[in-house]
């Protein structure tokens, strides 16, 4: 009651907002047709500006933002989970079995060809066996992920694709070619095994700066979830899909043990700290507004199905290697008593900058529909980037902090820890350390603050804990509070730093 | 047929558990952030064991409240934040009365709990689990007098349950924002057929006729008349059970793939379809040879005509056409002679009628 009082009276005395990500961006539920079971698979938008939707149920719908007007463009896909527009009447979608070309021929806004430009890898009709992608690199190939099959449930008499009892073994499990893997489809529509090692691949994309990142959920191998940077040739650690390496020799690749698979894989750049940072990371999305989605133009945001937040990434190098950081994004947001949902499964920005995004459960947690997010104007105060540096780390925020807080040594708090690569499922955080911090440092334009360790070790991830960190004389808060730094490689000098 | 008792005991939600004393009893989980069990009823005074087996993708926990402690046990637990898993996600407090560990997929823990008298929640508290993950212990001795499972406020909302038992409400029967317009497509799991299925609804009195193409194998896999589909059970949850067929199937390929281009082994690819009038006209290569073919139902009574177009190819060409009981075969060129049909040199459409008497 005293509190309370205490409270008002300081509110009155002192106007000053509270200061949430909810002054900088609004968020609303965009309606969906009546008798639409809107687990949103896939989203993406025209050349035109219409916004084009994949349900669970095999619909393709097509919104446009202006009337608000729904249409059916497309029906019957199975479980289609993506979409790239090629043109205002033609899409490629990836459903269960392949990838699909729909084309309105005759423009009536109906599609009336379904094209099949690739189903060249199998099905052993298990439910977890999903399809996803695809995305486009700047040459024109496209990419797409094979989930693993689940030993929640066994597989069918009759499959597609030679069966290979050796990937049959384990938790998910890869006894159909390609499962596991990214699929590369050359222009002339060759398709071409690319990389392995992926266990529930649910996110790819290009970020702006062309790399192919894919993010894979937490479970059997995987300590926590994660994001790879995905490169040619390479084996990213679940290790079923190794059967449909054809180097591979004829075992069960569980029989290898934990350090030889550790040793074959190439790990994460980024991970997302389970229960801290995400459940379920999907897909990535570029903002690409130049602006108009706020102060993060260029940078790469993640979507989550179980936290009320999206994920915003934060690359560096070291030795030519990605790694670096995540920080929630729009965390607690909301307005107008509309809160950002759960199930945020897909994310596309808006020719407006806005970003929309696509929600589903699926059978496991998650809210279903379409939400909004679009940014008002004025800069919050947040992370805009964190690189390593020989003794620590810099953090540079989005504007100048006030010096008293930036420089109170009580304001950075710094965990370090591991999660194990093994076959069981996740990893408790292994080996955690409080790393004190023994100097800060801030810049002449106070906006990067340089803290040093007292200790760095590769293969650790360095969960650091903001205090009450404020810009313009208090006048502004800090939106996010934890940062979690993936530091696979130590720098070891300066001059080794790179712009990213 | 273990996996189907499996299924069955996870669809009949609403099947009370009765026991009394010392009481053993086994949830697992099912699809969607469900336990198979939601309303058990056993006796006062009950040492109820419940052994919790999670048989779904995702950790979980079971724990016993007081009763009416359930949502405030599910806040505490939220509030337990990033010290949550650690703990289970299992606050400390009185309203809790038993629980189990974090239960990874695939493993198995249990509890023991007396219960007097009256309602006793249990519900998984992992975050964003409890708002939907939970169910009931009755301890009573008037089973009678509790309320149907479809009114029991213990049980979560009656429109998701009804959903996991397939109760379908939507807006429209075809659980699509709109009517379903015969000829329909669905690509789907289908039983007796690859899991690259496509069901073909057609136009037709008496429900119409219907047919499953495996884009797999290429190949028309069977018909059936009296009605299309049913997709609950695939729709429903992660998408591992089959869309189920609703008619009778009169007809079943039993020949495998039916073209020979030449005398080599059939190397297929599928191709998609065209949309002509709403039916598919699917395209597939046969040895590199391009097919069209487009299934329409035969006029005057049940059958199916199936029309093929053929590219161009020197090479000679055969279609399987097993004589079964109850089915005529009429090729519109060539005639079937041991069981196949030879098409004549240069033969570019084809169309082969399939009828029951």
């Amino acid at each position: 009651m005293l509190l309370s009082l205490l409270t008002s009276l300081w509110l009155w005395a002192s106007p000053a907002p509270a200061d949430t990500i909810s002054d900088y961006y609004t968020i609303e539920t965009i309606p969906t047709p009546p008798g639409l079971t809107a687990e949103t698979g896939a989203l993406t938008f025209l050349p035109d500006g219409r916004l084009a939707v994949c349900f669970h149920r095999g619909e393709v719908m097509l919104y446009n933002p202006q009337t608000k007007v729904w249409k059916l463009f497309a029906e019957g896909l199975h479980d289609p989970l993506g979409i790239m527009a090629i043109s205002n009447r033609e899409l490629l979608v990836m459903q269960r079995p392949e990838l699909t070309r729909l084309t309105d021929t005759n423009g009536d806004g109906v599609a009336d060809t379904y094209e099949t430009v690739a189903d060249q890898f199998g099905m052993s009709g298990n439910y977890h066996e999903f399809a996803f992608g695809p995305v486009r690199d700047s040459k024109g190939n496209l990419y797409i992920s094979l989930n693993t099959a689940s030993n929640g449930a066994g597989v069918r008499d009759e499959l597609r694709g030679r069966y290979d009892s050796l990937g049959r073994p384990g938790r998910m499990y890869a006894c159909v070619p390609y499962r596991g893997w990214v699929m590369q489809i050359t222009p002339d529509g060759k398709v071409k095994p690319y990389a392995s090692g992926f266990r529930s691949p649910n996110g790819l994309g290009f970020d702006a700066q062309g790399r192919l990142l894919v993010t894979d959920n937490q479970g059997d191998w995987l300590g926590t979830s994660k994001l790879y940077q995905v490169e040619e040739g390479k084996f990213y650690g679940h290790p079923t899909s190794l059967v449909w390496r054809p180097s591979f020799p004829q075992i069960d690749p569980l029989t290898l043990s934990p350090q030889t698979l550790d040793s074959m894989r190439t790990v994460e750049s980024i991970a997302f700290p389970h229960e801290i940072m995400a459940h379920s990371p999907t897909q990535m999305v570029v903002d690409n507004s130049k602006g108009k989605f706020g102060p993060f133009a260029g940078q790469t945001f993640v979507g989550e199905m179980d936290f009320p937040h999206l994920l915003r990434i934060l690359p560096d190098v070291v030795d030519g290697q990605m790694q670096g950081s995540c920080v929630p994004f729009f965390a607690k947001g909301g307005s107008n008593g509309t809160p950002l949902r759960i199930g945020n499964n897909r994310l596309a920005f808006a020719p407006d900058g806005s970003l929309w995004l696509g929600q589903t459960d699926h059978g496991w947690l998650g809210d279903r529909g379409i939400q909004r997010i679009r940014y008002t104007g004025g800069t919050p105060l947040d992370i805009l980037a964190m690189t390593l540096t020989p003794t620590g780390f810099d953090l540079t925020f989005t504007q100048p902090i006030d010096e008293s807080t930036a420089r109170q040594l009580a304001n950075y708090q710094v965990r370090s820890y591991y999660y194990e690569y093994h076959r069981a499922y996740g990893s408790p955080q292994k080996d955690v350390q409080i790393v004190p911090v023994s100097t800060v440092q801030l810049s002449s334009d106070r906006r990067t603050v340089s803290l040093t360790l007292a200790q760095l070790q590769p293969k650790r991830i360095y969960e650091l804990h903001l205090g009450k960190l404020t810009g313009n004389s208090g006048q502004k808060k800090l939106m996010n509070h934890i940062v979690c730094y993936t530091l696979n490689r130590l720098r070891t000098q300066v001059a080794g730093r790179a712009a990213n | 047929m273990g996996k189907l008792l499996l299924l069955l005991s996870a669809v009949l939600l609403h099947i009370s558990a009765w026991a009394q004393g010392d009481t053993t009893i086994t949830i697992t989980t099912s699809g969607g952030l469900q336990f198979d069990q939601k309303r058990l009823i056993v006796r006062p005074n009950t040492r109820l064991h419940l052994i919790f087996q999670n048989k779904d993708d995702m950790a979980h926990n079971l724990v016993v409240t007081r009763p009416n402690a359930r949502l405030r046990v599910v806040e505490f637990a939220l509030a337990l934040g990033e010290k949550g898993p650690a703990l289970h996600h299992v606050p400390v407090m009185s309203d809790v009365l038993a629980h189990t560990v974090s239960v990874e997929p695939g493993n198995t823990d249990s509890l023991t709990v007396k219960v007097t008298d009256g309602a006793y929640p249990f519900v998984c508290t992992y975050p964003g689990h409890g708002a939907v993950m939970y169910g009931v212990v009755y301890a009573t001795d008037e089973p009678e007098k509790l309320p149907p499972p479809s009114e029991d406020r213990n049980l979560p909302n009656p429109d998701r349950v009804a959903e996991a038992g397939m109760q379908h409400h939507h807006t429209n029967a075809s659980g699509h924002p709109y009517s379903l317009t015969l000829p329909a497509v669905y690509r789907t799991f289908m039983p007796d057929c690859g899991p690259a299925a496509i069901a073909v609804g057609l136009p037709g009195s008496d429900g119409g006729q219907s047919y499953v193409f495996d884009a797999g194998s290429c190949r028309l896999r069977y018909a059936w008349s009296g009605g299309f589909v049913d997709n609950s059970e695939q729709w429903d949850g992660k998408g591992q059970r089959f869309t189920k067929v609703v008619g009778d199937i009169y007809y079943r390929d039993t020949d495998g793939f039916p073209w020979r281009v030449g005398n080599q082994a059939p190397v297929v690819q599928f191709k998609g379809y065209r949309l002509i009038d709403r039916y598919p006209e699917f395209r597939y290569l046969v040895n590199g040879v391009e097919v069209h073919e487009l299934i329409r139902p035969r006029v005057g009574g049940r059958g199916l005509v199936r029309t093929f177009t053929i590219a161009p190819t020197k090479q000679p060409l055969t279609f399987r056409a097993t004589v079964q009981t109850g089915i005529q075969y009429k090729p519109s060129v060539g005639r079937l002679q041991n069981n196949q049909i030879r098409l004549p040199a240069g033969t570019r459409q084809f169309s082969l009628t399939l009828s029951t008497p």
